[in-house]
């Protein structure tokens, strides 16, 4: 299983240590939960109970919106950046779109005979990418009836991560074989790769200005890519014994978080944001025991739940 | 003196040495037999995380004084023909017995090159246990010029997780989608020096 677990209140946990928070809201939940998503708009949350069902629920009244049982297999949740789509892969390859704020009609279809293991929203357009295990990557969209726009191979395996950049005109895409290849998003030929990791690469993402593409994985250091040459610009230093599941670029861009997690998993997360001027981080550290977070109206919001019940809290 | 399947039951058949109901034709008899040396492909089950490109071309694994049993697993690379698949690359990747993947260096990990007889063997340890994951394996890619990429997981039927009894528990590790992966495993050696003994074959599906 990929360790791609979701890591966004990981993250806000370590964010949190730096700033002052009032609560938000308490709900209860409908069953016990360790890690939650929330949605981009604050509205909605992906509460994943250890009895292996998925339930949404709205915030804060706490009402079932969909309940997905342990023998559906649904096994991977994205909000779309603007919060109004919710993306479900499911073990038998099936994906399922869903308007999260509407009382719209879902869309689902049958896109692989693998579990999708990765969904990664455009930032503009009803389009999704797609990683089913051991296949290529798939580019959808689903505006209408889904279609399928591009399918993106490896050597071997399937695609792990993926990010298109601010303009919409460039998706990377890392794979299982190592190798982060380029697209041109109208034709959907591979204009570039980068050969350079060894391992393989768990999250990418592009900087604002879409100049840069940050890469990290199971390295456990940040690489900086030319998004117009594909050359490695720059690389942090590593933290050995772990591996990064999670990167992305706060405020000014010149700073970047990270999430850690260790080799085997004995030790629990931890996060620091990263310089990348001077390639200097600063390891964050946070007692709260957090379970979700997310950027609600430029804002950060974390959850903390304890049995059935849930606090969440806005952070400056 | 090399015949063809078919040949070789005419001739048989001719010399007296083979004798066929009235039911049975040469060319049906041929086809089944055909089918029966057919293998299936090696069940896929997936590669990642922590595969890393470029591991040393090794058979030896094991160091002095490393932590764990001893492990030995030997195999033949096959297409679903059953004819040995010749220069095949496998590369296997596992945890120390502590169950850490070396992720700055290459312990643990190796390219076997099988060659023209398609056989390899590699002397390791049985790797660990760790959280994410329910039971002990062994990363495996293999690779050949005219065959589909085999991406797979050995198992171990005396893993404590399947408590003596993998056809009933093998699924409790949700990863694993076939018994067939969970391989008998022999102790051999004598008990000052145990070795756990393990045959997997790798079956390949060809383009």
């Amino acid at each position: 299983m990929r360790p791609l677990i979701a890591t966004s209140f990981i993250l806000l946990a370590a964010l949190s240590a730096v700033g002052s928070s009032k609560p938000v809201t308490t709900l209860q939940l409908p069953c016990e939960s360790q890690y939650q998503d929330l949605s981009p708009t604050g509205t909605q949350l992906v509460v994943h109970c250890i009895d292996r069902s998925t339930r949404v629920i709205s915030v804060p009244e706490g009402r079932e919106r969909r309940v997905f049982s342990a023998d559906e297999h649904a096994n991977s949740f994205v909000y779309s950046q603007d919060g109004s789509w919710l993306a479900v892969g499911f073990e038998d390859g099936s994906v399922e779109v869903l308007p999260s704020q509407s009382a719209g009609q879902s869309k689902r279809w049958k896109a692989s005979s693998r579990r999708i293991d990765m969904i990664y929203f455009f930032p503009k357009g009803e389009r999704i990418a797609i990683g089913p295990v051991d296949s290529p990557g798939q580019v959808w969209d689903f505006a209408d009836t889904p279609k399928l726009l591009a399918s993106l191979p490896f050597e071997f395996g399937g695609m792990i991560a993926c990010a298109v950049s601010p303009d919409g005109k460039l998706l990377v895409a890392a794979g299982d074989d190592t190798v982060v290849r380029w697209y041109d998003t109208e034709t959907w030929k591979k204009t570039r790769e980068y050969r350079g990791f060894l391992l393989e690469t768990f999250t990418l993402s592009f900087t604002p200005d879409g100049k840069k593409v940050l890469a990290a994985g199971a390295d456990s250091r940040i690489t900086m890519l030319d998004a117009a040459t594909a050359k490695p610009v720059r690389q942090l230093p590593t933290e050995p014994g772990s591996y990064i599941v999670y990167v992305d670029l706060l405020g000014d861009a010149n700073q970047a978080a990270t999430v850690y997690v260790d080799n085997a998993g004995k030790k629990p997360p931890h996060a620091a944001i990263w310089n990348l001027s001077d390639a200097k981080s600063m390891a964050i550290k946070s007692d709260l025991p957090l379970t979700c977070g997310g950027l609600v109206g430029g804002k950060l919001w974390v959850c903390s739940a304890a049995g059935k019940t849930l606090t969440m809290s806005q952070y400056n | 003196m090399n015949f063809t399947r078919r040949e070789l039951l005419e001739r048989c058949a001719a010399f007296g040495a083979l004798t066929l109901a009235t039911t049975v034709s040469l060319p049906t008899l041929a086809s089944a037999w055909d089918d029966a040396e057919k293998k299936k492909p090696t069940p896929f089950c997936e590669l990642g995380p922590f595969y890393k490109r470029e591991a040393p071309h090794t058979s030896k694994l094991r160091a002095a004084g490393d932590a764990g049993m001893p492990l030995a697993v030997s195999g033949t690379v096959y297409n679903t023909r059953g004819e040995i698949v010749p220069n095949a690359k496998v590369e296997i990747w596992q945890t120390d017995n502590d169950g850490y993947y070396d992720i700055e260096g290459y312990r643990y990990r190796a390219v076997l090159e099988p060659g023209a007889k398609g056989s390899y063997s590699v002397e390791s340890v049985m790797p660990g246990h760790y959280p994410s994951r329910v039971c002990q394996h062994v990363h495996y890619l293999t690779t050949a010029p005219g065959h589909k990429a085999l991406i797979t997981q050995l198992y171990f039927a005396t893993d404590p997780v399947f408590e003596g009894d993998p056809d009933k528990n093998y699924t409790r590790d949700p990863l694993i989608g076939s018994r067939e992966l969970v391989r008998p495993v022999v102790i051999k050696g004598d008990p000052k020096q145990m070795i756990a003994a393990v045959n997997f074959d790798l079956v390949m599906e060809t383009l």
